[in-house]
């Protein structure tokens, strides 16, 4: 919309950061590009694995490996990598890089942190979900407490583990930003989503 | 025949002029003691205090029915006749108050009852408050209250959430110094993103709630055991 008025809007927090949303459950969208960054962090570094497999065996043995989604091992090492990085990080901190990024952590019904256990029973229970038309993930957008199918075979739920308030604060508190030390005009925040809309 | 009887007749016959003039000598006699004597100097040497003293007053009084005497005295015209101003100048108001035990008699007055029939707001209407307070030393009275107990007895997380905190933060240099204390523009951009994602996210739930026709109140949660706010 701002493109076609030619005025940058700056960035304004949604209603719901004005509260501190920290132990609140966490909503599909946060859930969902948490995931699609963890996938896209574990199958970049999976593809960086292959290749210095490959550049590896073609110093040493002169023959280049060629792998294809059709190759089983390919594809078997890629799942073992995949269970590795789930229930690693979730079992460590609840936390993957991309929950980092996005602000989410699996805890336990109570609000503990997960066990290694109960971090590998979800890894293993995660596949599920999707296996049965993704209707194991209806559970985050209508049930109370946001839990998708291996979260209630897990026993876990997904959290919001950022200060939402404090960082509106700290977007408030730029000089850039807040009203009395800028024209209305400079107000947005640079590399903030706000710009590109 | 009786013998006596002739004296009788004869003695009965006598009588009455015989009372008759003994009354007379004893009335004349009378008059010329009265008259001899100097009554005021007999009654000057008459103790009347030891007379008094020896008169039972209470055991008089008994016998005196005084609401009778009461209805008989025309108590209007014996008022109108005593001079009120003249007694109460006589009356020395100090002394008699010395006498008055005024806690006794505030004990027995129904406080109460006396102020409910007050116009408490007439009454304060009339009063100068400007000058009330003119004649108060604030600095003395400050000085005999001690703020530690007053600051002990408010809530300062209440009043703190009355704070405009994100006001304070535009407005005033605070701004600045969390800008400073805090991180750059990698932290702003997480920031950022975050705050969007969550917008997304209350966008969808808000969505699902009025496809389910049910009213939406923000992010559920937290978990009810969740021990401390996980840090980030």
């Amino acid at each position: 919309m701002t493109a076609h008025t030619g005025k940058v809007t700056p960035f304004e927090p949604p209603p719901a950061a004005r509260e501190s949303l920290q132990g609140h459950y966490a909503g599909f969208a946060s859930r969902f590009a948490s995931f699609a960054l963890d996938l896209v962090v574990l199958s970049g570094i999976f593809l960086l694995v292959l290749a210095a497999i490959n550049f590896a065996a073609s110093v040493l043995t002169g023959n280049s490996i060629h792998f294809s989604r059709g190759n089983t091992w390919v594809v078997v090492a890629y799942a073992v990598w995949a269970f590795i990085y789930f229930a690693h990080f979730w079992g460590l901190n609840g936390k993957t890089p991309g929950g980092a990024l996005f602000g989410v952590q699996v805890v336990t019904n109570d609000g503990d942190d997960v066990s290694g256990r109960r971090a590998i029973g979800r890894t293993l229970a995660f596949p599920l979900s999707f296996l049965i038309l993704c209707l194991g993930f209806l559970g985050i957008l209508l049930g109370d407490q946001r839990r998708a199918l291996h979260d209630v075979i897990a026993g876990t739920v997904v959290i919001y583990c950022w200060d939402a308030r404090a960082a509106r604060l700290r977007l408030l508190s730029r000089p850039r930003y807040s009203a009395p030390h800028a024209p209305p005009e400079s107000h947005s925040l640079p590399g903030s989503p706000g710009q590109a809309d | 025949m009786d013998p006596l009887a002739r004296l009788r007749t004869v003695g009965d016959r006598l009588a009455p002029p015989t009372e008759a003039l003994a009354q007379a000598i004893a009335e004349r006699v009378i008059g010329l003691v009265i008259g001899a004597l100097d009554l005021n100097a007999l009654l000057a040497e008459i103790d009347l205090n030891a007379v008094l003293e020896q008169v039972d007053l209470d055991q008089v009084l008994d016998r005196v029915d005084v609401n009778q005497v009461l209805d008989q005295a025309d108590l209007d015209s014996l008022l109108a006749r005593v001079d009120i101003e003249r007694i109460l100048d006589r009356v020395d108001v100090n002394s008699l108050l010395d006498r008055v035990d005024v806690n006794r008699l505030l004990a027995t007055v129904d406080v109460n009852r006396l102020l409910s029939t007050v116009d408490v707001t007439a009454l304060i209407g009339r009063v100068d408050m400007d000058q009330v307070l003119q004649q108060v030393d604030v600095n003395e009275v400050i000085g005999k209250v001690d703020l530690d107990a007053v600051i002990d007895r408010v809530d300062m997380n209440a009043v703190l959430q009355r704070v405009d905190l994100e006001a304070l933060v535009e407005q005033t240099d605070l701004g600045s110094i969390i800008a400073k204390s805090s991180g750059g523009v990698a932290s702003d951009l997480v920031d950022a993103v975050r705050s969007r994602t969550v917008g997304i996210d209350e966008s969808i739930a808000r969505w699902v709630a009025r496809l389910r026709r049910r009213p939406y109140t923000g992010p559920p949660g937290p978990p009810a055991g969740l021990r401390a706010p996980v840090a980030s």
